[in-house]
């Protein structure tokens, strides 16, 4: 009877872990990337003055919201190479997470934007600023601050959410382990090292989105 | 024509195994989130700690380890036979009571120190006071979250198809699979959303009620 926890067996596999670690921030890093673009325009359609427009960003976001990533990335699997768009399953499994991310990305930003007082707008225009310019350099920026600490836990949702990309076989950190539990039976191990990989990333972002805030955001937030 | 009536009741069927595994989820997510959020905010600094371990943890580590550890890992540990509706539920739990007791947490945070000192000067016991005085006002912060957290339950239940579970997701996916079709899969997210848009409109309504009478 081997032991219940097999130390010995993360020195072996430790570049299976590495590498399985690196495409877990890699995948969450470009599904990131594609969800923040998603939530911009999920935003800016949902707060369009056409109905049409509106009717639409809407439809996204509460349709992504509640629905889950699973099934959307199921869909995206099967159902993209019937459309005869054929890629690689780590790119199926990005557009998935990052589509479905982008409805919590467009909420997050309009919600950061609606609490940003309308008077830093009029305060902007009485001192000779255009719209635009208003826009850009008074309440951007302080959208951006206000949305700064729901950003980081969406970050940390992405990333906690490419474990679902094994289940498409994409190569990340629970499918490697997953395997490796596979062919040596050592399940509590294996799952007991992932937990400790997932977790060793997750507080490394927060502590970083923490600093990050600490230092350049939170003297945003007092002053609205 | 007979045959697709066939699956659908079959899915719809399966929507009600989701359901059956998402309540009962949460009911045993509530009974650790009541635990653990009143352990957290008992003062006791040791206990606190604990409790907010517990919670990071379950935090920092996606749902599938957790279902794949539920199923694969604790037979191993403990010589238990683990089914894959045990484990479902199990994971679920130990899941939805980190974000419950977040829930339970924040609602007694809301209710103003005053209260306690009244409570107590009234001659009330901790068991009193969290009875009679606190709670009550906590659950008018608890219940709309809470219908948040059971959306995300719903949602998330999905996730337990991959140790073999036939839920609703992998109802689905086995009716694609014999009929070759993407349709049983669109079906699902509907039946999906009908649910959860559904919660989340009455979790909204609950909470307008709620705010009007604090109002009043």
């Amino acid at each position: 009877m081997s032991p219940l926890v097999n130390f010995h067996l993360f020195w072996t596999w430790r570049w299976a872990i590495a590498a399985g670690a690196e495409t877990t921030l890699l995948l969450g890093a470009t599904a990131l990337v594609i969800s923040l673009a998603f939530g911009v325009l999920g935003w800016l359609l949902k707060s369009s003055r056409r109905r049409a427009l509106a009717t639409a960003g809407s439809a996204y976001v509460e349709l992504f919201r509640n629905t889950p990533t699973l099934v959307f990335l199921y869909l995206c699997y099967f159902g993209l190479p019937e459309i005869s768009v054929r890629l690689d399953a780590f790119w199926y499994a990005a557009l998935a997470l990052g589509v479905q991310g982008g409805a919590y990305v467009a909420e997050i930003i309009r919600g950061a934007f609606s609490a940003v007082s309308p008077g830093q707008r009029l305060a902007a225009r009485a001192l000779g600023l255009s719209a635009w310019q208003s826009l850009r350099l008074v309440e951007l920026p302080q959208t951006f601050a206000v949305a700064f600490p729901s950003l980081g836990n969406q970050v940390v949702a992405t990333v906690l959410g490419t474990a679902l990309a094994s289940v498409i076989t994409v190569p990340e950190l629970t499918y490697r382990l997953q395997v490796i539990g596979d062919s040596t039976y050592q399940y509590f191990s294996v799952f007991a090292a992932a937990a400790l990989v997932y977790i060793v990333l997750v507080q490394l972002l927060n502590q970083l989105f923490q600093e990050l805030d600490r230092r350049r955001f939170r003297m945003w937030r007092g002053r609205l | 024509m007979q045959r697709t009536l066939a699956y659908g009741l079959l899915m719809i069927r399966a929507a009600g195994t989701t359901l059956e595994v998402s309540v009962l989820a949460l009911l045993l997510a509530v009974i650790v989130g009541l635990v653990v959020g009143m352990i957290g905010t008992s003062g006791w600094k040791p206990a606190e700690l604990l409790t907010r371990l517990y919670v990071e943890l379950v935090r920092s580590v996606p749902l599938l380890v957790l279902v794949f550890f539920a199923y694969y890992a604790v037979p191993l540990a403990t010589s238990l036979t683990v089914s894959p509706y045990m484990a479902a539920t199990g994971a679920l739990a130990v899941y939805g009571g980190a974000y419950m007791a977040e829930v339970v947490r924040s609602g007694i945070r809301s209710v103003g120190r005053g209260q306690w000192e009244a409570a107590r000067a009234l001659g009330l016991g901790y068991a009193g006071i969290m009875r009679l005085v606190v709670l009550p006002q906590a659950i008018r912060v608890m219940v709309p979250a809470g219908i948040g957290v059971f959306i995300n339950l719903i949602k998330d239940s999905s996730v337990t198809s991959i140790i073999g579970f036939v839920e609703l997701t992998q109802t689905a996916i086995n009716i694609r699979n014999t009929v070759f079709s993407l349709d049983p899969i669109f079906f699902a997210g509907l039946l999906y959303f009908f649910i959860c848009f559904g919660l989340s409109r009455a979790g909204r309504s609950i909470e307008l009620r709620v705010r009007g009478r604090e109002g009043g």
